[in-house]
């Protein structure tokens, strides 16, 4: 068994939720993902056994969608938009700059484990292109310049939680629009929307 | 879904189904729209947009997939326009975009839909320039099965197939977009009884079996239709044979039995046929030497044999691998060979080498049941063997029946494998680990819900040798008084039915056990039966062998019971030789003749024709054809019967019902307690198996089946134990499987190495080390 008693706890709760144990999946995934940084093969396997379906039906699930990660993805993951709002204003150099920076390419990993690094498309900002999410928490207005110090500022402080507001002052330009998300308690991994479930105890 | 409909296809008028998709009403009327992921049997997917059509739709004409589209009424289809071809030569370019152009290596080459329609659809030229997608090819999916993912065009048959058919998913796409496979998990291997009607569905060269690859060019194969003699469901097959070697065997869609598919073992079960182990010389045995001899002095032998033993006692043991035309044969020679043409009904001596088979219920007042009927009951109850291990094709009709909504009821401890398609599993509640019914029936609700005044089909066969008539008799009989049940008698063996059918007052092996007189002297012919092997009496038999005077087998390797013979005639086999078999429902299907007999082998029938001449009787017959023809003469009907002139009409490729009377003669076994239940699993070590290298290492695995109460009980912790029994010993593996009651143990009979433990006696169970964790530094 390579999952903990309260992972596994926490999974039949989310299974619970669903009529069908099967549709519990998705959300099960982000455990998993929560666990290593990435969707691992005894995940995979724990998973199956919880919800009744093979191995390789999890594996053709997680391995469909991008944002489950296949590979161990550093502290923070940089996802600059490529899409055509961005790419309009300038987001090539911003890539060019992040890129740089990182000294990586798409979707690689540096040795530390600090920066993920991915272009990806359209995250929903075209109001404040170019755009850049770390941790999925997005950032507006960038320049390459604020872009650049943006990574150095979090590869100096390392802050343990990612909040988009707070970068988008410190860092963002023009804004879309006021998102009025309530809860502005941000993100603590690289792992979409898990918060929502519990780690809110974590972050606080 | 019986509604009539009319469309127009092409400017003609047909007629389809209400509910009916468009390909499947345009293919039954004639008119062929292209497709690679469409089939028959599985359900629509719309994967890869080969079927468009152009149907006129109030705002004009639309493509539309005809593979998820179904008729209606009026509906205008062209299957030929401008529009339709641009888009075919479209999707063919695009699916060869991919593609590698390897043909002159596949294996497919010659019989490959993409190649077919590419030459009859296609735009004959491609646009595209850039590097096609690579792969390692090809990678094992399974220990028959490879894949070779850069010729797969993610048709998704085969992973509907192990979806939605077999029901064990375990390949899948993996990846998205170009990246887009199909693979196993890792470690995971496509370990299925049905991963060969995969390499069959595929409509390109991406799967390939290991017995069939780089091994024949589909131009060069010779094919006849046949019925596969692997169980009692008799599949239809085509056998595939070139330069006189069957090279690949693939089911035939009969409606009636297997609708296209085929397990593994009956597809690739042929290559023993080939082995050079197989018996091609008659073989006598002296001083505990066998040597060659001819025909002559083989029937001198057996001639002066019987004349020195002065009358002796002559019992015939047969196997289940005849067809009905041997059958028929061997019963006339036992009635010649018993003194006595007018066979009194207790004077039988044919015995057949099935422990499980048993009086049954035939013949008034029984109904019994066709498998067509699983699909039109409202109910199914099962207590049989295992079906998965030994009807593989029926557990697909099982499933089949259950996802179209028919209840699943399962009497328990061998039919484990249907406990996730049951409604109803009646487990240790109901059932004793000695296969005694514990409750009135009627008292159990669930089950009164399921079967009240409904129609059902009832599987009913004994799950050991030791079980008890009277338990399925209770069983019988509560079904006969609340529901209208129909019956199929579980006997699983290959011809089963049909050594019933044509032999007159057959008994089983106990019958022969306890019939067999030391005192007199005693000749025995084994028929194609291996009874020292995988039987409840195997020890007992094999004593009687070794003390007989003389022992004549009929077989075509040297296994456990022809090597205590003293004489042995090799016999044909499958594919070579005409003759019928006799399935569970009693449907009568034709087995052809591809191959040559090998060496100077004979069929059965002609050996115990000749030595009938010599012993100075006459059964006068030529060939099978004669046979068959004597033996429909009993049935009447002429149109009726399943000779070999009506089974080669088109109109009976599916095969004949024959109603020929069954009279058995086999009492039950001594009640004993089970300690151990011995079960047949599909793979084991038949002569057959393992003299045919693709799947012979499949049946090698030993290992047991306990719950874990059971498990804790003898304290093993890990997954490996040494199973004990008096001197025996056997290291195995150790399956959890928790349908299973406390305290049974369930132990594969036909897997090398349990041949010699007795399950009615006490046995240990000792944690042992596995050598492999010892290796680890």
């Amino acid at each position: 068994m390579s999952w903990e008693k309260d992972r596994i706890a926490k999974a039949k709760e989310i299974i619970e939720m669903y009529p069908q144990k099967r549709s519990a999946l998705g959300p099960l995934l982000y455990l998993a993902l929560d666990k290593d940084g990435y969707i691992s093969n005894e995940s995979i396997v724990e998973i199956s056994s919880l919800i009744g379906i093979t191995e390789v039906q999890v594996q053709s699930v997680a391995s469909f969608y991008s944002m489950y990660k296949q590979e161990p993805t550093g502290k923070y993951l940089l996802s600059v938009c490529k899409s055509i709002s961005c790419e309009i204003s300038n987001s090539s150099d911003v890539i060019t700059k992040v890129k740089e920076f990182t000294n990586l390419s798409n979707n690689e990993t540096d040795e530390e484990g600090l920066f993920t690094y991915e272009s990806v498309e359209c995250i929903g900002a075209c109001g404040g292109a170019p755009a850049i999410q770390i941790n999925y928490e997005t950032v507006e207005g960038l320049t390459p310049e604020k872009a650049v110090d943006l990574c150095k500022w979090l590869k100096e402080e390392q802050p343990k939680v990612i909040v988009a507001d707070e970068l988008q002052l410190k860092f963002g330009g023009q804004k879309s629009f006021d998102w009025a998300i309530e809860d502005n308690s941000g993100s603590s991994s690289p792992v979409p929307g898990f918060q929502t479930y519990e780690m809110q105890e974590d972050i606080q | 879904m019986t509604e009539k409909i009319t469309f127009t296809v092409d400017g003609k008028e047909l007629e389809g189904k209400q509910g009916q998709l468009l390909i499947e009403a345009c293919e039954d009327s004639g008119v062929h729209i292209p497709r690679f992921c469409w089939h028959k049997r599985l359900d629509p997917v719309g994967m890869c947009r080969m079927c468009l059509v152009e149907i006129e739709t109030p705002r004009g004409k639309a493509l539309v997939p005809s593979c998820t589209t179904e008729v209606t009424e009026e509906l205008v289809v062209e299957t030929e326009s401008e529009t339709v071809k641009k888009a075919q030569e479209g999707v063919l370019e695009f699916l060869l975009i991919n593609h590698p152009l390897d043909c002159p290596i596949c294996d497919k080459a010659g019989e490959c839909p993409l190649q077919d329609q590419t030459m009859a659809y296609g735009p004959g030229e491609s646009r595209f320039i850039e590097e096609k997608r690579h792969f390692e090819k090809p990678i094992p999916v399974s220990d028959i099965v490879l894949l070779d993912r850069e010729r797969c065009i993610l048709c998704a048959r085969c992973t509907r197939f192990s979806d939605e058919i077999s029901g064990d998913p375990l390949i899948e796409f993996i990846q998205r977009g170009n990246k887009t496979q199909v693979n196993t998990f890792p470690d995971e291997p496509f370990k299925s009884y049905f991963s060969g009607n995969t390499v069959q569905i595929c409509p390109v060269g991406a799967l390939t079996a290991t017995s069939y690859r780089f091994k024949a060019r589909p131009w060069d194969l010779k094919k006849v239709s046949s019925t596969c003699n692997c169980c009692s469901l008799g599949c239809s097959v085509e056998l595939n044979v070139s330069q006189n070697k069957m090279l690949r065997i693939l089911g035939e869609d009969n409606e009636f039995t297997n609708q296209g598919w085929l397990s593994d073992k009956g597809r690739y079960n042929f290559e023993y046929l080939h082995s050079e182990n197989r018996l091609t010389s008659i073989k006598s045995k002296e001083d505990n030497i066998f040597k060659d001899i001819s025909f002559v002095e083989a029937t001198e032998k057996l001639k002066s044999k019987i004349e020195e033993l002065k009358n002796p006692d002559i019992k015939f043991i047969v196997g289940p691998n005849s067809t009905n035309e041997e059958y028929f044969v061997i019963n006339k020679f036992a009635n010649l060979m018993n003194r006595n043409e007018f066979l009194s009904k207790d004077k039988s001596n044919v015995y057949f080498s099935d422990d499980h088979v048993f009086n049954g219920y035939f013949g008034e007042g029984y109904e019994n049941a066709a498998f067509e009927d699983l699909d039109n009951s409202d109910a199914i109850v099962v207590w049989s063997e295992d079906i998965k291990d030994n009807i593989p094709v029926l557990f697909l009709r099982l499933k089949k029946a259950v996802k179209n909504g028919v209840k699943l009821v399962v009497l328990g401890h061998t039919n484990t494998s249907l406990e996730s398609l049951a409604d109803l599993y009646l487990g240790e509640e109901v059932i004793s680990n000695n296969f005694e019914l514990k409750t009135n029936l009627g008292n159990i609700k669930e089950f009164q819900n399921i079967i009240e005044n409904k129609k059902v089909t009832a599987i009913i066969g004994k799950s050991t040798p030791i079980q008890q008539k009277k338990s399925l008799d209770m069983l019988v009989d509560h079904l006969q008084k609340h529901s209208q049940a129909k019956f199929l008698n579980c006997f699983t063996k290959a011809n089963t039915f049909g050594a019933l059918q044509q032999i007159d007052q057959i008994k089983g092996l106990n019958e022969f056990c306890n019939e067999y007189l030391e005192s007199n002297s005693n000749i025995i012919f084994t028929i194609g039966a291996n009874p020292v092997n995988g039987s409840y009496f195997s020890s007992n038999i094999q004593d009687i062998l070794k003390k007989a005077d003389y022992v004549v087998s009929l077989d075509i390797f040297i296994n456990e019971t022809t090597e205590l013979a003293d004489l042995i005639l090799p016999t044909t086999s499958y594919g070579e030789k005409e003759g019928t078999m006799t399935n569970m429902e009693m449907r009568v299907l034709k087995q052809n003749k591809i191959l040559p007999d090998p060496g100077s082998v004979l069929s059965e029938w002609e050996y115990l024709i000749m030595v009938a001449k010599s012993l100075g009787k006459e059964i006068n017959f030529d060939n099978a054809y004669e046979i068959n023809k004597a033996l429909c003469a009993e049935l009447g009907n002429e149109n009726l019967v399943p000779s070999f002139d009506n089974l080669n009409k088109p109109s009976n490729l599916f095969g004949i019902i024959s109603n020929k009377e069954i009279d058995i003669n086999i009492t039950d076994l001594e009640q004993k307690d089970l300690s151990m239940l011995m079960v047949k699993r599909l793979y084991g070590d038949s002569s057959t198996q393992i003299n045919s290298p693709s799947i012979s290492m499949l049946g090698s695995e030993r290992f047991i089946e306990l719950n874990s109460n059971t498990l804790e009980k003898y304290g093993v912790k890990s997954k490996f134990a040494n199973l004990t029994q008096n001197q025996n010993s056997i290291f195995v593996n150790i399956k959890l499987n928790n349908h299973l009651p406390d305290d049974i143990v369930v132990v594969p009979i036909n897997r090398r190495g349990f041949e010699n433990l007795d399950p009615t006696k006490d046995f240990d169970i000792k944690e042992a080390k596995n050598m492999k964790e010892l290796s680890v530094n």
